[in-house]
């Protein structure tokens, strides 16, 4: 039971913290991961998004903040069409809280050895030389799927949306937020 | 040898256990005197919720209607104890219709 409520927690943390105590949470989170991930490897190039890549630390906290930026205006506007009852201070704390799981990639990328790219484009079995890569690439699938529950229920719970009508915002809101997110970067980069 | 303590407590069941319809009052008796009244009167629309949803409404006029504050007593997000209300809304409203 203990195992069930704690599984529960982190898969919806937000029916417990929300607001400028998720925001406060969140964005500790996102400056050590952009901090990390500066000097790990891991570069946050879009909303769903990451690459083992190196980046200054300047730009690994630009990128982050501007997924986070994209995300919670996306999401704020999906509130906006989707439901009546909404604050932006709760879609602004629980998004940027949502990106928390991404921590764990940051800090995978300093044991992370890439191999070389061109080797890889002429062979892309060389992939295997790496334990460490491969592991890499195994951890990226839960963690995405973890930080994509979690933008789920942060919508659910910030908008009071169910059923297929969140679903579908949500899943629409993630496309333009991570296409936009993707543009911006792609200039700014 | 093992003593067992159950607390019971009664509680107005709302809905019929067999098709889950809306259960009506059928009988109404004085403690005092021992008159009963029969008849068929259909319950009082707060009645008409579940004890939980009961339960939230007394908190709320309790805490003047803060959610904030419902929300620091119930270790619940603001928006999770808005959502709650909201759900309680609707089954009122579902009720008055």
């Amino acid at each position: 039971m203990k195992s069930k409520n704690l599984f529960g927690f982190l898969i919806n943390p937000f029916t417990r913290i929300a607001g400028w105590q998720a925001f406060g949470i969140g964005l500790l989170c996102v400056v050590v991961m952009g901090v990390l991930g500066s000097f790990g490897g891991v570069a946050y190039d879009g909303v769903i998004d990451m690459h083992l890549m190196h980046l200054s630390l300047e730009k690994s906290l630009l990128f982050l903040g501007i997924d986070v930026a994209f995300l919670v205006l996306v999401m704020w506007i999906t509130a906006m069409i989707v439901s009546k009852t909404y604050r932006f201070i709760d879609i602004l704390g629980t998004m940027t809280l949502a990106k928390a799981p991404l921590i764990v990639l940051a800090i995978a990328g300093f044991f992370t050895t890439t191999p070389d790219m061109k080797a890889i484009y002429s062979d892309p079995y060389v992939i295997f030389s790496s334990v460490s890569f491969v592991v890499f690439m195994v951890l990226t699938m839960p963690i995405i799927v973890w930080n994509i529950a979690l933008m789920y229920n942060a919508l659910k719970v910030s908008c009071d949306v169910k059923g297929s009508k969140l679903t579908i915002a949500f899943i629409v809101a993630l496309f333009v937020a991570e296409v936009l997110s993707k543009i911006v970067l792609y200039v700014i980069a | 040898m093992y003593i067992c303590a159950i607390n019971y407590r009664i509680m107005l069941p709302t809905n019929c256990p067999s098709c889950h319809e809306q259960l009506q009052v059928k009988c109404l008796k004085c403690e005092h005197c021992g008159t009963e009244v029969n008849g068929s009167y259909t319950l009082p629309l707060l009645a008409q919720l579940s004890e939980d949803d009961q339960q939230f409404i007394l908190r709320f006029i309790k805490s003047s209607g803060s959610l904030k504050e419902m929300s620091a007593h119930m270790k619940l997000s603001y928006p999770t104890v808005r959502n709650l209300l909201n759900d309680v809304i609707k089954k009122i409203e579902r009720y008055e219709k």
